[in-house]
């Protein structure tokens, strides 16, 4: 039994921690949120040559052969400082999906483009209910000869606007199951038959409509089983579910040390405000909550890494996270007072971004539901 | 990194639970004697006199002294299963006045008291609280003073649960108060049964059984006091760093029997575990147990490292106490009215116990070994927050 990473996963994570505090200020994070594309192109040449973009995929498609738990540690760090750029969505949500469910000819033609930084994607499965039951998949794919025809509209799509591969969940046959007659599909970005729209969002987040206007697909653009994709997709949202907690810890932990800071700088009615009991309650509340989603993000992380069934644990995680992020950005703000509102202040980037966090892949409820029903309670 | 047990520890988990399988109509018992608030029975001292047999007790002390040389990840597995089982054991001659002993003590006392803790023959009282003295112990009164081979000790104990069946108080106790209050404390081991002593009884809530302990000229050997003069405060804060934690097999155990519960008792005609509130609701709490269940992990891994922990040890504590008290709280929630009947009562739900058992000593957990506000200033301190 050991909760410590390696010293190979320390010094990636330290390496990690000076690049990004030194690239990646509050000032270009809450710039990019103004920004239509979202991140500066020479921060994403340089994460490229890091090897950051391929850290997780084999070295036979271009990548550095890390596994899912040191793509955690690495999102932690990116978590800390917001990361601006589409790293989440082409990795994860992008760049996942293939490594799993792509043939070697798939994988032959992305992955090598993806790992060098010049291929951004992105997954398309959430749509109007903003829900991630299978039932919710209504996207249609008609088959047409040698071709699919997908028709319908996917919502808070991340990153979709500069997207150069879209990866639709589609729904090919209706009859059945939810969770059946779903296929998975590899869409060029730049289509002339998709409308991407950029939502303006609250915490600078580059989500997006996009619709499929009768869209054409080949019948090769089917990623994983046809009709059967939900199974592998459902593989995915845990692998993101877990990913996306290891980012919200980055911030909450970034939330906490801003907060344990300032408690030890500002002085009111002649004492620090740390010497108060109010405000240490807050901070101790706050630890608890950060090392609470430390322990079981990176639980759920090393058992994914290892390929043991984790349902449970991957939902803990996320269930935790969804809850603790907003409790921790929100106690941060207010340890700052009247300055930590002002939206020029790093402690309102996470406050806001724990708003969207807590709905990516499930929020608590969601989780909260797959727990009871792992532990069988009827 | 890597969240799952050797082969080792995974075999000595088997070995401890099947010794306590083995032992389940005992155990049935000693939670009844818990339950009655009475404190320890016979039932229990049969109990700790067999797991004390095993080395369960005290796994990881040396065998020379009755442990059983244990690794400190081993003493954690025994403890989980132990908590599982039982709840709280909550043994202050295992836990808290044995540990001191076997760091600071003489060799004739650590032959005379340590393997008699292993195996279970005695106990000891925690000789700490005065009326004076509860979230600020250091300023304990309770005065001993040197006089040839004995010291004399005069003044008042309160909340000493344990004292009336109990063979020893492990008595914190001023023997300078000349030096700054945290430098003139000392550990003493006394016979209960010393001339002078009082014991008069307290009830808590739910009929819990605590104790005055009044010292009226004892006189103790000074071959008693256990470490130096005036640095008992260093021994008692070392002790705790290693002893204040939670074990999440009792919680495990509650939210096991409430799950059965709500999967067989109707409510309008449907289980309880079908209404969509109690669902969320349980899941939260085992969310909040498993977290828990991590922070003591926690614990063992640092210890196991030879590293001493510091906030991790408060936290542990308090997140494992407020999550019990969450527990009990749905219980009551869950029971409804059911909820202000006694024991004895007709219609009581399994005799009064989430009510007078649970739901009591969850919110008496919140106050005992460092109340929650005190345990979220100890933790705000160790993050480096400024003393006031």
């Amino acid at each position: 039994m050991d909760i410590d990473l390696s010293e190979e996963q320390e010094m990636l994570r330290k390496i990690a921690r000076d690049f990004l505090a030194d690239k990646c200020p509050g000032t270009l994070v809450r710039g990019m949120m103004e920004d239509e594309r979202g991140y500066p192109p020479e921060l994403w040449r340089e994460i490229a040559d890091l090897g950051w973009l391929g850290l997780v995929f084999p070295s036979d498609y271009g990548g550095e052969d890390f596994n899912f738990l040191e793509l955690a540690i690495l999102l932690e760090e990116m978590g800390r400082v917001s990361f601006p750029g589409p790293f989440f969505s082409t990795v994860v949500l992008g760049g996942l999906p293939i490594l799993h469910m792509g043939t070697d000819k798939q994988k032959k033609e992305f992955l090598p483009k993806l790992c060098k930084g010049d291929l951004l994607a992105t997954l398309a499965l959430t749509e109007a209910d903003a829900s991630f039951d299978p039932s919710a998949v209504t996207l249609k794919a008609i088959p047409d000869n040698d071709s699919f025809i997908l028709s319908g509209s996917k919502l808070f799509v991340p990153d979709a606007h500069i997207a150069d591969l879209l990866i639709c969940v589609a729904r090919t046959s209706p009859a059945g199951e939810p969770d059946q007659g779903i296929t998975v599909f590899l869409v060029n970005g730049e289509s002339p038959s998709l409308e991407r729209n950029l939502l303006a969002t609250v915490d600078g987040s580059k989500q997006c409509e996009v619709i499929f206007k009768e869209a054409r697909v080949s019948k090769n653009a089917v990623l994983g089983e046809a009709d059967a994709g939900w199974e592998a997709i459902e593989r995915i949202l845990a692998l993101a579910a877990v990913a996306k907690c290891a980012e919200m810890l980055g911030g909450a932990q970034r939330v906490l040390d801003m907060a344990i800071q300032y408690s030890k700088e500002r002085q009111q009615f002649g004492r620090f405000i740390g010497t108060f009991q109010a405000i240490q309650h807050h901070c101790a509340n706050m630890a608890t909550d950060v090392d609470g989603m430390r322990l079981t993000t990176y639980q759920a992380a090393w058992m994914l890494s290892e390929g043991l069934p984790c349902k449970k644990e991957v939902s803990i995680a996320k269930a935790w996270a969804s809850d603790a992020f907003k409790r921790v950005t929100f106690l941060g703000l207010r340890v700052h007072g009247g300055v930590g509102f002002m939206e020029d202040h790093d402690a309102s980037i996470f406050y806001r971004k724990a708003r969207t966090d807590e709905f990516s892949f499930g929020d608590a409820d969601f989780h909260r539901n797959i727990v009871s029903q792992e532990l069988q309670i009827t | 990194m890597e969240f799952k047990y050797t082969k080792e520890e995974e075999e000595f988990r088997q070995e401890v639970r099947q010794f306590l399988q083995s032992e389940s109509e005992l155990i049935e018992k000693v939670k009844q004697e818990e339950i009655s608030g009475a404190g320890w029975g016979p039932y229990t001292w049969e109990f700790m006199r067999k797991a004390g047999v095993k080395g369960y007790l005290t796994p990881s002390w040396p065998q020379k002294y009755g442990g059983l040389g244990a690794s400190h990840m081993e003493r954690y597995i025994v403890s989980e299963e132990l908590a599982y089982c039982l709840g709280r054991l909550a043994a202050v001659g295992v836990g808290m006045a044995g540990p001191v002993i076997l760091h600071s003590g003489t060799e004739e006392q650590k032959e005379e008291f340590l393997p008699r803790i292993a195996r279970g023959e005695i106990e000891f009282s925690l000789g700490y609280t005065e009326p004076e003295a509860g979230s600020d112990l250091a300023s304990l009164e309770i005065r001993a003073v040197r006089d040839g081979d004995y010291y004399i000790i005069n003044g008042q104990k309160v909340y000493n649960t344990a004292s009336h069946y109990s063979q020893y108080h492990w008595l914190a106790a001023r023997t300078d108060p000349a030096a700054k209050k945290h430098r003139g404390i000392s550990m003493f081991i006394v016979d209960l049964k010393s001339p002078g002593i009082t014991i008069r009884p307290l009830t808590g809530l739910g009929k819990f059984r605590t104790n005055e302990v009044f010292y009226d000229d004892v006189k103790v050997p000074a071959d008693r006091l256990v470490g130096e003069e005036n640095r008992g405060w260093e021994y008692l804060i070392a002790a705790l760093a290693f002893e204040r934690t939670w074990y999440a097999g009792e919680n495990i155990y509650e939210l096991e029997t409430l799950l059965d519960y709500i999967r067989n008792t109707k409510r309008n005609g449907k289980p309880i575990a079908d209404d969509p509130t109690v669902r969320q609701d349980v899941a939260q709490l085992a969310i909040d147990i498993e977290v828990g269940r991590l922070f003591g992990l926690r614990i063992a891994c640092i210890i196991e490292k030879g590293d001493i922990p510091t906030y991790e040890s408060s936290m542990t504590k308090l997140f494992g106490s407020e999550t019990a008290y969450n527990l009990a709280a749905e219980w009551m929630k869950i029971i409804a009215p059911y909820g202000q009947l006694n024991m004895g009562s007709k219609h009581a739900i399994d005799d009064g116990r989430p009510g007078r058992v649970l739901y009591n000593r969850a919110t008496r957990s919140l106050i005992t070994a460092g109340t929650s506000e005190i345990q979220r200033n100890i933790i705000a301190m160790q993050l480096g927050l400024p003393r006031g």
